[in-house]
């Protein structure tokens, strides 16, 4: 063998031993949710047995079903990244390209609010929701997720915007075109990847989100994750409906994953070499 | 008046840092006008505000008669041709010709004509359904050519546009580019460092230095009679000799060499820098005493480097024959082809 195959030969190696890694737990929830809560306590467990789907069927059709709350953070995901990306995107673009006053400690300012640990956030964010009357609410939970994702979103945004040349513009400016004409027409097509790399960072988080869930929300609002929860509760853990309510609900993420694939590879190199294809 | 740009007294300060100082222009209609200058001498900048991308601190800019100080760029009926030709790369090259239309809202009808005229012009009707990104740099070139010329401007701005193409292209885009704007009948304002592609291009020129325009004049008047020490060296391949010398009733001394200069004998006594083109100097049977220091070969051309008594004086063509290094020659310098600049100003004396 050349050393070239070796080193291919060794490099998936690797690879698989990472995949591995990554897939385990998710196989595991695969194989625990196909087989009954008594099968899934057997000591040694079990590798053959006969699968079922009743737990699929008690997750989804269930008294204790989890479709409603599906919906729910659907609902909350979903808004979350629509004002996000409304908001962040002429934010950005101003950061990158507008002489603002305040500009640079502004962007600064920006970027603190990511330092600081959510669950220090938790309690003031309860006493302000609490004071507005948002308690347990979409329009609360919204709000409190976009406190971050807002911030997250700006500024993977601006340096991409930074690397799309300012000629374009100016020629489309000398082009008779205005300054939102230049943005629609110029810079947004050329930061599609970004954004799209943007909105499933940001759906991903809203989607995952559990802490400010469950503290500020839970009773009227109560997003999947959240009800996961009540599988799991002081008499037993009922593991395999658990698993089958968590493959449920990363179901939406992994199609997210799949149909924005191209623009993830794309988004996520293109603000890796200046200029490259764009000119 | 259409296609007339008049500055006065423009200036531009970037915070602290000015970078523009009382520059006067007068552009006449039709006209081929070059800004050349090294890099940081201030062409750009005056290209960026005829354009209206940068605003000027001071001073008043006229377009067509009209007072266009602080219009807005697509108010002021010109194109530009930026040095990276700042296509669209995620439209076609038909998409990239039609914009300024359809930001205009001109008909469909219309504009599908209008590109394809234009397409036509520069030879690139054939990459219509093309990305910018799948065409050679000498066809973007003619894509941003295609879209500036597409709405008949009255004002054509071109930034360095054949910086990025390579030599022979250059000179070969340079004769359809003189072409194109005589056929069009418009302005154009042309930035270059390049003194020869100012030098083929315009009827008119301006040499920037540092900030100011030191020489406005045809090509020939600037090379002939530089106004300054400055733009002498700046212009000419390879550059004039500049040679500090003391001049005294009609004759200079340049190191160990005295000339004999009635021409200058007006000038009285005081120190000078002597110019003389490389052309302007001759080997032969007399002259000054000098050492052949370096000997280039260029096809039609021999370029040598002698040493004056510690002075460089380059010599072109001089017979067309290499010349070893080393030997001692005589340099005859033809004194009516002298220019005479002051040392401390550098400002031309006769």
């Amino acid at each position: 063998m050349t050393s070239r195959r070796v080193r291919s030969v060794a490099l998936m190696l690797v690879g698989a031993f990472l995949l591995a890694i990554w897939t385990v737990p998710i196989l595991l929830a695969v194989v625990t949710s196909l087989k009954d809560e008594k099968e899934v306590l057997a000591y040694p467990p079990t590798f053959w047995f006969a699968p079922t789907l009743k737990s699929f069927h008690a997750v989804l059709f269930g008294p204790t079903n989890i479709l409603g709350d599906l919906v729910t953070s659907l609902i909350i995901a979903v808004a979350t990244t629509v004002l996000t990306i409304v908001i962040a995107v002429p934010a950005a673009y101003a950061f990158a390209r507008l002489k603002l006053p305040g500009r640079k400690p502004l962007g600064f300012y920006v970027l603190a609010t990511q330092l600081v640990p959510p669950i220090g956030l938790i309690i003031p964010y309860f006493l302000i929701l609490n004071r507005i009357g948002w308690m347990d609410s979409y329009k609360g939970l919204v709000l409190i997720y976009m406190t971050f994702s807002l911030p997250f979103a700006i500024w993977l945004l601006v340096s991409y915007f930074e690397d799309i040349p300012r000629e374009m513009e100016e020629a489309a400016l000398i082009d008779r075109a205005n300054r939102w004409q230049a943005l629609w027409h110029v810079v947004l097509p050329q930061a599609r990847g970004a954004i799209a790399v943007t909105v499933i960072f940001v759906f991903l988080n809203a989607w995952n989100e559990f802490l400010f869930a469950v503290v500020l929300g839970g009773a009227n609002v109560r997003p999947v994750t959240v009800s996961m929860y009540n599988y799991i509760n002081t008499e037993q853990t009922q593991w395999a409906q658990l698993a089958a309510a968590a493959l449920m609900a990363m179901l939406p993420v992994i199609v997210l994953g799949l149909a924005a694939q191209k623009h993830i590879v794309n988004g996520l190199t293109a603000g890796a070499v200046k200029g490259v294809g764009r000119r | 008046m259409k296609g007339a740009v008049v500055l006065k007294g423009v200036g531009k300060a970037f915070g602290e840092t000015r970078v523009l100082n009382d520059v006067d222009l007068d552009i006449r209609p039709g006209e081929f006008f070059s800004l050349l200058g090294p890099s940081g001498s201030g062409k750009t900048t005056t290209l960026r505000i005829i354009a209206g991308l940068e605003t000027a601190t001071e001073g008043t800019v006229m377009l067509s008669g009209k007072d266009a100080t602080l219009l807005p760029p697509g108010d002021r009926d010109v194109a530009m041709v930026f040095q990276s030709y700042a296509l669209y790369p995620h439209m076609t090259v038909f998409e990239n010709i039609a914009f300024p239309l359809r930001m205009i809202r001109t008909p469909a009808a219309e504009i599908a004509a209008a590109v394809r005229a234009a397409a036509a012009r520069v030879r690139i009707d054939h990459l219509l359904e093309r990305r910018p990104g799948q065409l050679s740099g000498g066809q973007q070139q003619r894509c941003a050519l295609a879209r500036a010329i597409v709405r008949k401007p009255a004002l054509f701005l071109l930034d360095e546009p054949l910086s990025n193409l390579d030599a022979k292209l250059r000179v070969e885009t340079r004769v359809e580019l003189k072409r194109l704007q005589r056929s069009l009948d418009v302005t154009a304002v042309y930035v270059t460092h390049d003194q020869e592609e100012a030098m083929s291009l315009s009827d008119r020129m301006a040499v920037f230095m540092d900030g100011r325009i030191v020489q406005t004049g045809s090509p020939e008047e600037v090379f002939s009679r530089p106004a300054t020490v400055q733009v002498a060296a700046f212009l000419g391949n390879p550059p004039m000799n500049v040679l500090p010398a003391r001049l005294s009733a009609g004759k200079a001394v340049v190191g160990s060499t005295t000339l004999d200069l009635p021409r200058f004998g007006t000038l009285g006594e005081r120190e000078v820098v002597l110019g003389i083109r490389p052309s302007g100097v001759t080997l032969g049977s007399a002259g000054v005493p000098a050492t052949v220091t370096l000997c280039e070969v260029l096809g039609e051309d021999v370029i040598l480097d002698l040493d004056l008594g510690g002075l460089l004086l380059r010599v072109k063509n001089p017979g067309r024959k290499r010349i070893p290094e080393g030997e001692r020659v005589l340099a005859r310098i033809d004194p009516e082809r002298l220019h005479v600049f002051d040392r401390a100003s550098g400002a031309r004396l006769d």
